[in-house]
Order: C-alpha cells, then sequence, then structure tokens
C-alpha cells in the first residue's frame, strides 16, 4: 500500500514534468482506442441490424403458372399450420405484376406490354420471431413440391451479411491491435523516456536500498495511467461522434436499417475499453521499468 | 565486521582491479583506504555496495557473504549500510529532508519518527535548518553533510565513503573527518577510501594501504 502511493505520487509529478510528451502519448493510445471502440460500436449495431433482419425474415415461395387451385389451397393450408408461421400471403400473377409496376413506374409501359403475365404467383410466408431458425426446414421441403418453381429465402442473404459482418469483425479487430499495439509501444517509449531523465536518482535509490517496487512502481502506475487515460479519452470522443452521428444519420440509419436509434457502446463494452486501456498501459509501463536497476 | 577472502576482481581480458585480497575490519573500527588511482579502492568499495560481484574470493559484512545475496536481498543490505561519495549523490528534485528520510519512508517508518530522526541527523552535521532546502541551494560541502545525514538516517552498522573531500576545500574536508570521527566513537565501523594523506595524519587511524589491488605498505 506504502508502495502503491510512493509510486502514485511519483508517477503523478513525472507525467506532470513530462508535460507534452506524457500526453502525446495519451493522445496516440487514445487514437488507438477510439479505432477500436469504433470497430465495436459499428459493428455492434451492424450485428444488431443483422439479427433484426434475422429475425423477422420472409421466405417467398414462387409457384408454376400451371399450378391449379386445389394444389395451392393445400399448399396454403400446410404453410398456415406450420407453428414456425406467423403468417400467409398468397400474390397472383396479378397482384405480382401489379406490385411491379407500382415499384418501378418508369417500367410500367413494359410490363404492359408484353402479351403474357411474366411474373409467378406466390405465398409471402411471414416467420415467427425465432422461427427463422426453422426457415431452412420448410424452405426445402418446398422446393421439393413439384407446384413449387422456386423459394427465395431471407436467410441465405442475412447468412451471407452475417458472414461479411463477421469478416469485418476480424479485419477491423486486427487493425484495433496493430494499433493498441503501436499506442503500447508509445507508452513504453515515454515511459522509458521518463526512465532515462530519472537515471541518476534511479542509481541513487538503488544504492541506498529502495526495494524494486519503489523503482519500478512509478513507471507501471505512469504506463497505466496513460492507458486507462487514452481509453477514456476516446470514449469520450466517441460518445461524442454518436451524439452527432444521431443528431445527423438518425434518420437516414433508422429508414435503412429498419431498427432503433443508434446504439452505444454498453456499459460492459465501455468498461471492457477503459480495463482494456489500464492493462496495456500498466504492461508497457512494467516492460519499460525492467531498465529501473 | 568486513571480511574479503582470496578476494579477486577483473575486468575486461583479465585485468585485475582487485588481486587475492585479504582484509579484517573489525566491528567499530576507523579504516583509511588508500593508495594511487587504480590501486582498487573504488572497487573493493563497489564490491562492498554489491555494485560488483567479485570475480574469485569472497567478501562478507556481518556475516553476509555478499556474492551470494538476490536482488531483494542486495537492496535490504544497502538499507543497512550508510554510504558516502564524492559527488554527493542526493536527488536533485527532493528537499533535504526528502533525501534523507527517504530509506525511512520506504521502510515504512511513522512520519513522526521519520521527521524527528531527520532533524537529529541533521543536526548532528550542522542542517537542521536547511530541511527545506533543495540540494542545488547548497554549497559542495552543505550537500556533502546532507549525503552523511542520509547515512546515519537508518542508524547503519557500516559506512562507507568514497573520496568523500574529493570535491571540498581542505578546511571543509577536515570538518567532514570530525564528523566520521564523531559517527566512529558512537560505535559505528567506519571505511573512508581517500588518497589525502594530510586528512589521513590527522585523524590519525588505521590505514590499509592498497597498490594494483593488492594490500601492502604505504610508500
Amino acid at each position: 500500500m506504502r508502495a502503491l502511493r510512493y509510486a502514485l505520487d511519483e508517477a503523478l509529478v513525472s507525467l506532470g514534468r513530462a508535460g507534452r510528451t506524457a500526453l502525446m502519448a495519451t493522445a496516440t493510445i487514445g487514437v488507438a482506442f477510439f479505432v477500436l471502440g469504433g470497430f465495436l460500436l459499428v459493428l455492434t449495431n451492424l450485428q444488431r441490424v443483422v439479427e433484426d433482419w434475422a429475425s423477422s425474415a420472409e421466405l417467398s415461395i414462387y409457384l408454376h403458372d400451371e399450378t391449379d387451385d386445389e394444389a395451392r389451397d393445400r399448399m396454403a393450408e400446410r404453410l398456415a399450420g406450420d407453428p414456425a408461421v406467423a403468417g400467409v400471403e398468397f400474390i397472383s400473377k396479378a397482384q405480382a405484376r401489379g406490385r411491379f409496376q407500382r415499384d418501378f413506374p418508369e417500367l410500367a409501359d413494359v410490363a404492359e406490354a408484353l402479351e403474357e403475365n411474366p411474373f409467378p404467383a406466390s405465398f409471402e410466408v411471414r416467420l415467427r420471431d425465432g422461427g427463422a431458425d426453422d426457415a431452412g426446414a420448410i424452405a426445402a421441403a418446398m422446393e421439393g413440391d413439384p407446384s413449387v418453381a422456386d423459394v427465395r429465402y431471407d436467410r441465405r442473404w442475412l447468412s451471407r451479411l452475417s458472414a461479411l459482418v463477421a469478416g469485418v469483425r476480424v479485419a477491423g479487430l486486427a487493425v484495433a491491435l496493430v494499433l493498441v499495439l503501436g499506442a503500447a509501444l508509445t507508452v513504453m517509449a515515454v515511459v522509458r523516456l521518463s526512465l532515462q531523465a530519472r537515471r541518476d536518482e534511479i542509481d541513487i535509490m538503488l544504492l541506498v536500498g529502495a526495494p524494486y517496487a519503489y523503482l519500478r512502481g512509478p513507471f507501471i502506475v505512469e504506463g497505466t495511467l496513460q492507458g486507462g487515460l487514452g481509453a477514456t479519452l476516446a470514449l469520450v470522443v466517441l460518445w461524442g461522434g454518436h451524439m452527432a452521428a444521431g443528431a445527423g444519420l438518425g434518420l437516414t440509419w433508422q429508414a435503412l436499417a429498419g431498427t432503433g436509434a443508434i446504439a452505444f457502446l454498453s456499459a460492459w463494452q465501455a468498461l471492457s475499453l477503459i480495463l482494456a486501456g489500464l492493462v496495456v498501459g500498466a504492461l508497457a509501463g512494467m516492460v519499460a521499468s525492467r531498465g529501473a536497476r | 565486521m568486513i571480511e574479503t577472502r582470496g578476494l579477486s576482481k577483473t575486468y575486461g581480458r583479465g585485468v585485475y582491479a582487485l588481486r587475492d585480497l585479504t582484509l579484517t575490519i573489525d566491528k567499530g573500527e576507523f579504516v583509511f583506504l588508500t593508495g594511487p588511482s587504480g590501486a582498487g579502492k573504488t572497487t573493493l568499495l563497489r564490491l562492498l555496495l554489491v555494485q560488483e560481484r567479485p570475480t574469485e574470493g569472497e567478501v562478507t559484512v556481518g556475516g553476509r557473504n555478499l556474492a551470494r545475496l538476490t536482488a531483494a536481498e542486495v537492496q535490504a543490505y544497502r538499507r543497512s549500510v550508510g554510504f558516502v561519495f564524492q559527488d554527493f549523490k542526493l536527488v536533485p528534485r527532493k528537499t533535504v529532508f526528502e533525501n534523507v528520510s527517504f530509506v525511512m519512508r520506504v521502510l515504512g517508518t511513522p512520519v513522526e519518527v521519520q521527521r524527528r530522526r531527520t532533524y537529529q541527523v541533521l543536526k548532528q552535521v550542522g542542517l537542521q535548518h536547511r530541511l527545506q532546502a533543495y540540494p542545488a541551494e547548497l554549497s559542495g560541502g552543505e550537500q556533502q553533510r546532507v549525503a552523511i545525514a542520509r547515512a546515519l538516517a537508518n542508524e547503519p552498522s557500516l559506512i562507507l565513503a568514497d573520496e568523500p573531500t574529493g570535491n571540498l576545500d581542505p578546511d571543509l574536508s577536515v570538518e567532514i573527518m570530525t564528523l566520521f570521527r564523531d559517527i566512529n566513537a558512537s560505535g559505528t565501523t567506519v571505511l573512508v577510501a581517500t588518497h589525502d594523506r594530510s586528512l589521513i595524519t590527522l585523524t590519525g587511524r588505521r590505514v590499509v594501504h592498497l597498490e594494483h589491488g593488492q594490500a601492502g605498505a604505504p610508500a
């Protein structure tokens, strides 16, 4: 406890003396953690969107033109009876063409000019929350029905999107880790500079028999403080950026993603970032302070 | 108190700084270590402070074989020894009080005891009025007296001094030697390395003369 108090006192004095250099190191670690936190923020929101979309995934079952009413009704009954299905809507060929003309008004004439209606009739199946996992089984069963021409299943592209998000997460974490490593090296360099500046003092302390906790402690605490401050600074800037983005892009995001407002990092994520900053700083300080002997 | 047996220290390609030195200094003795530059005085003191390890032989202080101490034990041992150097070795950014009380602080001595003891040793060296001064604000003689006060603070049984008057004028040198004599009178073993023969003559204590790393009779 005595050594910790001494280390804290000395570290604060040393940081005060290092001034701009210490500030630069703190800013560097802040930038690294800003990137790391930024990635975390973007990925958390993307993940949420993918999960939302996945939970409301739909199946579109396209029918052959020659499918008779009896077969169609049988299929509607079968789908409605499935526990994973929340609702079934039949879209006739005429309704499908009408929907196309409404969605693409500039091509409406083209669709009208065709002698035969090329749009197939279909069932649009809404799945219950959590029922998306059963969608694969439903899709597989429908694909085996002779009346069915094709099954389009949102889950397939959602899986691809999910895989893409996972890929981005790995790449993002790799970049952030490199930046964090760079920040740790900067903290190490600053602590080493501080150690060199106090070399004579350390030699004297060695000669009077100062325990190693007193010799190395101040440098470890110095690194820890820089790491923690840098990560906290990054969180504050990230919060500011999140608020600004919420004000500027909030509605666009909600329209695009179909989810609520852009979410900030959870309390444990924010806490983990600060903790990571403290640990990175402490490790950098610990490595750098090995010269204090 | 101090015993060396066949103590040798070589540097580089077998250059002997100390060669087969066997020496005994009893508890409570005042011994001058003398000899020309390069005779091995500083090397012996460095070995006694465990700044160096012997190449051959052994050195024991108070029964402890210094070559066998671990890093943490070395620090604990150093806290039991007072040292005084030619260049004072005071921490420039600490006040006189902080410099003198540092070891007591490290050892967890209560603040009140730290204050009392620091005042006491500073009074012993005549600097009790400079408690809050920084080393840069003191003269060379005053800085050396602070270094002596620091060496005394933890009531060591042994004080090592390497050319303690090397940076001081003759009057101050006598003053410092008088201090060492007083310290010795209270039972502390004192080993002073110096090449100043007038001080040795004036103080009149046992002399160990080193030449080429070996003990011998002065020329």
